[in-house]
């Protein structure tokens, strides 16, 4: 089929930057942040829905980037890893990660501080139960989750009900 | 993993997606993708149009003039499980909504998605590049590797959101180009595995009709998975009691058990025995009992069918107990 060469044209909101760029509209969004743009950010784990590294945020929803077809994102705004913080000024959930050692081989990490973020505005105060059901959609094979559920604690603590977002 | 290549339509409505998909009857269907997207990687299809369903708005749950509860099929599960209209008036669907995967998969995959979703099996959901070559029944061969003397493909419907919208007697609308019929959600699953679904190819489900409680109601989801989340079931129960007026005597019960076949069952004798009796423990012992003899669960995904039998009296008994608790708060 000759239309199987269709190439679109996108544009993308990506951490409040605009991206110009063609795709095939068999490009996931992973692969497009990963590719084309130099966004390592969003990891590729499983590729299939199952592990969650390759979290992103889209119009502020945690969602799975390898599993959303680039074509679909335009006109939405999108937050990976490298969109919260700046160098020197991370924010209060990065922070937290990294004091309590909730990050170690660093592969789910990503996804886990999305996933956290996101919960956080959401729900400024957590409990232990709803912390664990935002998280459940993401493997870490190193910590034993334990130290992420304390940095999300200290993070909750730190921003005191306030907000703990970008 | 790259997804194959493909040509994406984006249509802007339900009349154009099933115009599309009456012009390529072997298009494939995406509302959230968290579906047919592993499937596509794995090749297990690899349509040559892919039909996207995230252009079409939709709107939030209303109700009907008879009473009946009108949801869209493109809600996401996470919109279903938030909707006060689904909360206050089929409280099983928005509990069973939650039960499905990760966050971030209720955030994409939508209801009808999970509705419509692809029976699975070990060995069929996988890339079959290096193993399991030779094409089993739901690949069009002619083998099972899960079970070998099986002369048909035992893969399992697993479904969260079924089961409880089946004991809600829950119609569905399904469009087609210049037809459109209403049918029993129960009647959406033709029990083959292999074509899971009674809809032509150039039909989608439109809308998703619960009807009105006829008066007092307790209703309950269970789900049992190894891990919890992100995990499919290993099987769930939902039950739906209508009472009478007294609250104590069950008029008409409805329970539905999901994961333990190729389409989800209807337990009636155990309906049957709730049926004129008093609710108490003893009897959702009894009725336990009977729903576990009644349904012969397809051991699957490492369960043996003994374990899944024992799973299914535990279930029962514990949807039989939260409905009743519904029933006693609802003053």
């Amino acid at each position: 089929m000759e239309t199987k060469k269709q190439k679109l044209l996108l544009e993308l909101s990506i951490n409040d930057e605009s991206y110009e760029l063609a795709v095939g509209p068999q490009e996931t969004l992973v692969e497009v942040l990963r590719n084309h743009l130099g966004l390592t950010g969003a990891k590729e784990g499983c590729d299939t829905g199952e592990c969650g590294s390759c979290t992103v945020l889209i119009d502020g929803k945690p969602v799975l980037s390898c599993l959303t077809l680039a074509l679909n994102c335009q006109n939405k705004k999108i937050v990976t890893i490298e969109g919260l913080g700046k160098e020197g000024a991370m924010t209060i959930v990065q922070n937290a990660f990294l004091e309590k050692g909730a990050v170690q081989c660093g592969f789910c990490t990503p996804g886990m501080v999305l996933a956290t973020t996101a919960l956080l505005e959401e729900m400024p105060a957590p409990s232990d139960r709803e912390t664990k059901k935002a998280l459940e959609g993401h493997l870490c094979r190193c910590t034993g989750y334990n130290k992420i559920l304390e940095a999300v604690g200290l993070a909750v603590a730190r921003s005191s009900g306030g907000s703990a977002g970008t | 993993m790259h997804l194959p290549k493909f040509t994406y339509l984006n249509p802007t409505s339900m009349e154009e997606a099933v115009a599309f998909l009456k012009e390529h009857p072997n298009a494939g269907l995406m509302a959230g993708g968290t579906d047919i997207l592993p499937r596509m990687k794995n090749r297990l299809d690899v349509p040559e149009v892919l039909v996207g369903l995230q252009g079409i708005p939709w709107e939030v749950p209303s109700v009907r003039p008879d009473g009946s509860l009108a949801i869209n099929p493109l809600m996401t599960l996470d919109a279903v499980n938030r909707a006060p209209l689904i909360r206050e008036r089929a409280p099983v669907l928005s509990d069973a909504a939650l039960m499905v995967a990760s966050s971030e998969i209720r955030n994409m995959g939508t209801l009808g998605g999970n509705l419509c979703q692809q029976t699975r099996c070990l060995y069929y959901n996988q890339r079959h590049s290096f193993q399991f070559m030779e094409p089993c029944y739901k690949r069009d061969g002619d083998r099972c590797y899960f079970i070998p003397k099986g002369r048909k493909c035992w893969a399992v419907f697993m479904s969260d959101t079924a089961p409880g919208l089946i004991s809600l007697s829950t119609e569905i609308r399904v469009v087609g180009l210049e037809k459109m019929r209403t049918i029993p959600l129960e009647e959406l699953y033709t029990g083959d595995a292999k074509k899971p679904f009674a809809l032509d190819p150039d039909e989608m489900v439109s809308e998703i009709i619960v009807p009105e409680a006829p008066g007092s109601r307790g209703e309950a989801f269970f789900k049992f998975s190894l891990r919890g989340g992100v995990e499919f079931a290993a099987l769930n129960v939902a039950a739906v009691l209508d009472m009478k007026e007294d609250r104590k005597t069950c008029a008409q019960a409805r329970i539905t058990v999901g994961a333990l076949s190729s389409s989800p069952r209807r337990a009636l004798k155990g309906e049957a025995a709730l049926v004129e009796q008093e609710l108490s423990r003893d009897l959702f012992f009894e009725v336990a009992d009977i729903v576990a003899k009644e349904i012969t669960p397809i051991p699957h995904h490492g369960f043996s069918a003994a374990y899944l039998t024992e799973c299914l009296r535990v279930g029962t008994m514990r949807v039989l107990e939260s409905a009743t608790e519904r029933i006693r708060r609802k003053k």
